[in-house]
């Protein structure tokens, strides 16, 4: 027996927000007369986009690595801060982190869901579902209220997630990706088409290279797409990004909100260096050659000893300390990658 | 003429003395046995009397009748043979009453007069210690087991025969004890795993603390290998846990004849379809479980996933309380269960994970398969560590930076160090080790250095440390920091409890299983 992993929304409050939009009323987006098998109608909880505002679809793999998860919430913030509004599936993975990366930088995102929008499918996301109407984005679906996931809602809601969009990004997929259906439906509507490139022995990239080898724009980074829209942005991944010889938990001080718990791609990105104190502490050496080592591969704690001579009582001190202070994250247990 | 002998029945690990009357007197023959006796004892009439004209002795047409006292325990098995033969010939007055003054009888009877052997004869003779018995008469087979115990001279008895000789002052050539007391050095080492250096080390850990471990890593990355040597760095046994675990074995009739006093840790490993019984004890009369016999060694739960849910949480109690009490229609056993639980997991169904290119399983997959092993029993394991398949270069021993895998004697020298200053600490305490800290106990002797309070609080609120997880990372620091012989905590030791911390939920909080956070 298959578990039920969706969530029904129960609170009338919501519910009572839910909106059919007809072909005929004015909120109807012009464009979806020029497209090909657009519904006649489709349900809104929320906010629609901006018919005004320029809107990126971020898609990608459901199971995604590390290097997507931070791919992801990169995009979706550089976004959000430009006021650039994003729309995604909110499936597992890229697309409900993207999501998640937007609305931490105070953005308003919207989900097309393969469910009605009083479904929120996967249930893990209902936390991310809830803040994204609240946040003043929208939940939009074809589906009416009350339908369930189905194996076949997915592939053609992806036509609606593209044809919303100006600009449709792949972050990461592997080569029979649904995040590839959403590309095919936004070269068929005439988007332009980015992929986030990857390593070629990465099964989660293939599809990205592939997409780049069949003219889809590179987006090495966030500002290439911001040009797009015609925003000039600094870029700020030439930014420093090695850590300091310091203590590092030292600079909790320094840190905005202590008690924000969540390990939040902001809240990690805040404490990257900036303040220097003046506190030497005597780990500092192994503490930059860890921190060389560490990439956006989640890596076990034997390789890193092997990698960096340390013993493990010298190891884990250091890989704690890059945690605590947000240099580090362990996204599995044992396994270490840069934040 | 009336006459009695001294046995014993057992109750769980622990035997109680049961006095075999025989009486015979004028009526019609007869032989009846009475005294709440199982189908099992009820045998042994006929056993006897076969036995008994096999020797050529007729019984006399008389009415014989045969008790067994304390009348209102039921008692089982066939190690009261013997004792009812003795009985017996001590009626029909062809043994003198004296001869069995002060001696306990233990064995099953053959119909050829031989003696059989039988089970629990450790917890018999030390109870007839305790009853002030100075001899104790036990198959010969059972008398390397009996002679475990000092204080009282145990006699090995191969024939009914021999019995009647003995009557007349002749003792039977016994075996020799002395052969018997070898230690038996455990077949695994340590040495023979190349790298893997974290596992070692969370073992060393384990063992040194009695921590529970929980091992995760893909399929043949050596779990199994790493837990079937755990045993091997525990501290050495000493004769009171010898004894202990000596008499589960000699109660489960699991005691190989040749051994009198088990000197090695066990190490028991079922197999994940394991039965509820088959894990804790059970049956009528109650006999141990897979977690008695595992007392004082370790407990090897593979595949932890794949377990019966239900069976896995019947593992609580023992976890908790270090004993399991079993209780049946006819009696209520509570047997020791202070194992050390080695538990090991694939990280997802394929196994692969977070190997995100070999990984086959959706997000979803992935979080069932972890989210079957319930929050309770990760409560109670302290230590987690990632176990990583060998690379090429270990495999074959040429690894750069280590020259020689450390062998377990290296590693019991350093656990057995931070035994003894674990003992020292706790001598006032019903304890002997870091894992058995309870929640007051453990701000009273976890002290933490600045540093490693700094670092402890900055833990708490940047890595998602719950206040369990905060307790078990401070028992562990404490452990590593014995290890060290370090009597305050320091910033090193708590940073390397974070690293083998067991996390709250096991499954990745990014990454796959999609946001978990959010506000």
């Amino acid at each position: 027996m298959r578990s039920r992993n969706y969530r029904q929304e129960k609170d009338p409050k919501l519910l009572e927000r839910i909106r059919l939009i007809e072909q005929t009323d004015p909120e109807y987006p012009e464009r979806f007369h020029e497209y090909r098998r657009m519904p006649n109608s489709f349900y809104v909880l929320g906010e629609l986009p901006d018919p005004k505002g320029p809107v990126v679809a971020i898609v990608g793999s459901r199971a995604c690595s590390e290097y997507g998860r931070t791919q992801a919430v990169r995009f979706g913030k550089a976004f959000a801060e430009h006021g650039i509004q994003v729309i995604s599936g909110m499936a597992y993975g890229v697309d409900a982190w993207a999501q998640h990366g937007a609305i931490e930088a105070g953005g308003r995102t919207f989900s097309v869901l393969g469910t009605g929008v009083d479904v929120c499918y996967p249930d893990n996301n209902y936390v991310l579902y809830r803040r994204i109407i609240r946040e003043g984005g929208g939940i939009l679906s074809e589906f009416p209220p009350g339908t369930g996931p189905d194996g076949w809602h997915f592939p053609i809601r992806n036509r609606l997630i593209s044809a919303w969009a100006d600009l449709v990004l792949v972050v990461e997929a592997r080569l029979k990706s649904g995040s590839l259906i959403t590309a095919d439906y936004a070269m068929e509507q005439g988007k332009t088409v980015y992929a986030v490139p990857g390593r070629n022995d990465d099964v989660n990239s293939q599809g990205c290279n592939r997409l780049i080898s069949q003219g889809a724009g590179i987006a090495w980074n966030p500002e290439t797409i911001l040009q797009e829209f015609g925003i000039a942005a600094e870029d700020a991944s030439v930014k420093e990004m090695i850590p300091d010889k310091t203590h590092s938990y030292m600079k909790k001080s320094v840190r905005k909100g202590g008690e924000n718990r969540e390990r939040t791609a902001e809240a990690q990105t805040e404490a990257r260096p900036g303040t220097r104190l003046p506190k030497k502490w005597e780990h500092a050496d192994d503490f930059q050659k860890v921190y060389g080592f560490l990439n956006s591969d989640p890596q076990q704690l034997d390789t890193l000893a092997m990698l960096s001579g340390l013993d493990l009582p010298s190891l884990t001190g250091v890989l704690m300390q890059l945690c605590i202070s947000g240099y580090a994250i362990e996204p599995f247990p044992g396994y270490y990658c840069r934040s | 003429m009336f006459c009695r002998v001294l046995s014993a029945a057992i109750a769980g690990v622990e035997a109680f003395p049961v006095s075999v009357e025989a009486d015979m007197g004028d009526g019609m023959p007869y032989f009846a046995m009475v005294g709440f006796v199982s189908s099992q004892v009820r045998e042994a009439q006929d056993r006897v009397k076969t036995a008994l004209k096999n020797l050529g002795i007729a019984l006399p047409p008389k009415r014989i009748t045969i008790n067994l006292a304390p009348g209102y325990i039921r008692k089982e098995g066939t190690r009261f043979d013997l004792p009812i033969a003795c009985a017996v010939l001590e009626a029909m007055g062809l043994i003198a009453p004296e001869i069995f003054e002060d001696t306990m009888i233990i064995g099953e009877l053959h119909l050829d007069g031989s003696i059989g052997s039988a089970f629990g004869v450790l917890p018999s003779v030390i109870e007839a210690r305790k009853a002030g018995c100075s001899v104790c008469i036990v198959p010969m087979q059972n008398l390397a087991e009996g002679q475990a115990v000092s204080g009282i001279r145990v006699i090995g008895f191969s024939s009914l025969r021999d019995i009647l000789d003995y009557s007349q002052g002749v003792i039977p050539e016994q075996e020799d004890g002395e052969r018997r007391m070898r230690v038996l050095d455990y077949d695994v080492d340590f040495a023979d795993i190349q790298g893997q250096e974290s596992a070692k080390r969370a073992a060393v850990i384990a063992a040194a603390g009695f921590h529970n471990l929980l091992l995760m890593g893909s399929p043949g990355s050596g779990k199994s290998m790493t837990a079937e040597r755990i045993p091997t760095i525990l501290p050495e046994l000493d004769e009171e846990e010898s004894l202990e675990i000596t008499k589960i074995y000699s109660v489960a009739g699991l005691l190989p004849e040749d051994i009198s006093l088990i000197r090695r840790r066990p190490y028991r490993a079922p197999h994940h379809t394991v039965t509820q019984a088959a894990l804790c004890g059970g049956g009528s009369p109650p006999r141990p479980g897979e977690v008695t016999l595992a007392h004082r060694g370790v407990l090897f739960l593979d595949e932890l996933p794949e377990m019966n849910p239900a069976v896995l949480e019947m593992l609580r109690q023992p976890l908790e309380d270090k004993r399991i009490t079993i209780s049946r229609l006819s009696s209520t056993c509570t047997f020791p269960a202070a194992f050390l639980l080695v538990a090991a997991m694939n990280p997802c169904p394929c196994g692969y994970y977070p190997n995100i290119n070999r990984c086959s399983c959706t997000p979803r997959q992935i979080q069932i398969y972890q989210s079957r092993i319930s929050q309770a029993i990760l409560d109670r394991i302290d230590l987690r560590c990632e176990v990583m398949p060998a690379s090429y270069e270990q495999l074959t021993g040429r690894q750069r930076h280590t020259e020689k895998a450390r062998s377990s004697a290296q590693m019991r020298a350093q656990v057995m160090d931070a035994a003894e200053v674990q003992a020292d600490r706790y001598r006032k305490l019903p304890m002997r080790f870091n894992s058995e800290l309870r929640a007051p106990d453990i701000e009273r002797y976890c002290t933490l250095s600045k540093d490693a309070a700094d670092m402890l609080k900055a833990a708490y609120s940047h890595l998602g440390l719950s206040a369990r997880g905060y307790h078990h990372v401070l028992k562990v620091s404490r452990t590593i920091a014995d290890l060290d012989h370090e009597s305050v905590i320091k910033e090193s030791h708590v940073s390397e409890a974070l690293c083998f911390r067991c996390q709250e939920k096991l499954h990745s909080q990014t990454g796959k299983p999609g946001v978990q956070g959010g506000g």
